[in-house]
């Protein structure tokens, strides 16, 4: 699993606020250094990086969420409409960690097919292991494509700048 | 209350030190509230929402450790990702035989029996993987982990770096 990037720049008598917006930005930077392995289906562990960077900033996100919401001067809507967008945005970081961890599934439950199909070989035919090897490797792709669709989508509509920007708000 | 529910209660003009404590504190009270449960190993909800709790708090004292001091923080952060580590170990072999149980429907009698095979081989890998999380639940109980953890996260250290 790959580290944890330091994160930098932590004022610990500043306000939360304003932490928030030191951190998260650094999270979402820790997620796209992923990005140059995605096109490669065979990647496993660079996937698996990306779906634990993810999670990270997932978590942060959901830890900062509160840093998030307008002062209660502004209008109740207002509000309400700011902390929406937050939740929007934090549903895409959930949606994209489960498609990568769905992929994940797969390539574990293969690696954990193979090496049984290998030890019950000489045994018996194993014939279901092969249908199930058969089935997951079919799931997978299938995964793969599903995730590669929604990146592309989300790179087309600038979704990175969008984020950042709203993070930074 | 939820670590969740606690954590969006926080004044966001606070320090994040102040912050930092009150949400390693939430998260690990409720990583410690399904203890119980997860050694009791009866109900695999147990030992997923421990292991995810331990991962949020985490990713919390990965954001927060420059509010205290580094040695004692260093200690407590080596304790939390041995408790992540030993319930993955379980929790990975109960989605997989819940996994593979699932699939036993799609496929003919003889394939089930090679199936059934691979999920009593898991089965009991499960039980070997359960005595590590057992040992460190017992060495946190004696070394009254606990109690230390919340003494360290619920006092203030301004000075920390």
């Amino acid at each position: 699993m790959a580290k944890v990037h330091t994160i930098i720049g932590v004022k610990p008598l500043g306000s939360y606020r304003e932490n928030a917006r030191i951190i998260l930005p650094q999270k979402v930077e820790e997620v796209y250094t992923w990005e140059p392995f995605i096109h490669d289906e065979t990647r496993q562990e660079e996937l698996h990086n990306m779906r634990i960077s993810i999670k990270r900033l997932r978590y942060t996100m959901e830890i900062f969420r509160a840093a998030y919401w307008l002062p209660k001067t502004g209008p109740k809507e207002v509000s309400l409409t700011h902390d929406e967008r937050f939740a929007k945005l934090l549903a895409v970081i959930v949606d994209l960690q489960e498609i990568l961890g769905d992929i994940h599934d797969c390539d574990v439950v293969l690696e954990v097919l193979t090496d049984y199909a290998c030890q019950s070989e000489c045994e018996t035919s194993a014939q279901g292991v092969a249908t199930l090897i058969d089935q997951t490797k079919e799931a997978r792709k299938a995964d793969y494509k599903v995730f590669l669709e929604k990146w592309e989508q989300l790179s087309t509509t600038n979704f990175k700048q969008k984020l950042l920007s709203f993070l930074a708000s | 209350m939820t670590a969740t529910l606690e954590i969006e209660k926080i004044s966001p003009e606070n320090t994040l030190e102040a912050c930092a404590r009150q949400v390693i504190v939430s998260y690990f009270r409720e990583m410690m509230s399904y203890k119980e449960g997860a050694e009791d190993g009866t109900d695999i909800e147990f030992v997923h929402e421990m292991r995810v709790t331990s991962r949020r708090l985490r990713a919390a004292m990965d954001n927060f450790a420059d509010c205290f001091p580094e040695k004692p923080f260093k200690k407590y952060y080596k304790k939390i990702k041995a408790i992540t580590r030993t319930m993955g170990a379980v929790r990975d072999l109960d989605v997989l035989i819940a996994r593979f149980q699932r699939e036993l429907v799609i496929l003919t009698e003889a394939e089930q029996a090679d199936i059934r095979g691979l999920i009593e081989h898991l089965q009991q890998e499960r039980e070997d993987a359960r005595k590590p999380m057992l040992m460190l639940f017992a060495e946190l109980e004696a070394t009254d982990f606990e109690t230390k953890f919340l003494e360290f996260f619920n006092s203030s250290h301004r000075t920390a770096r």
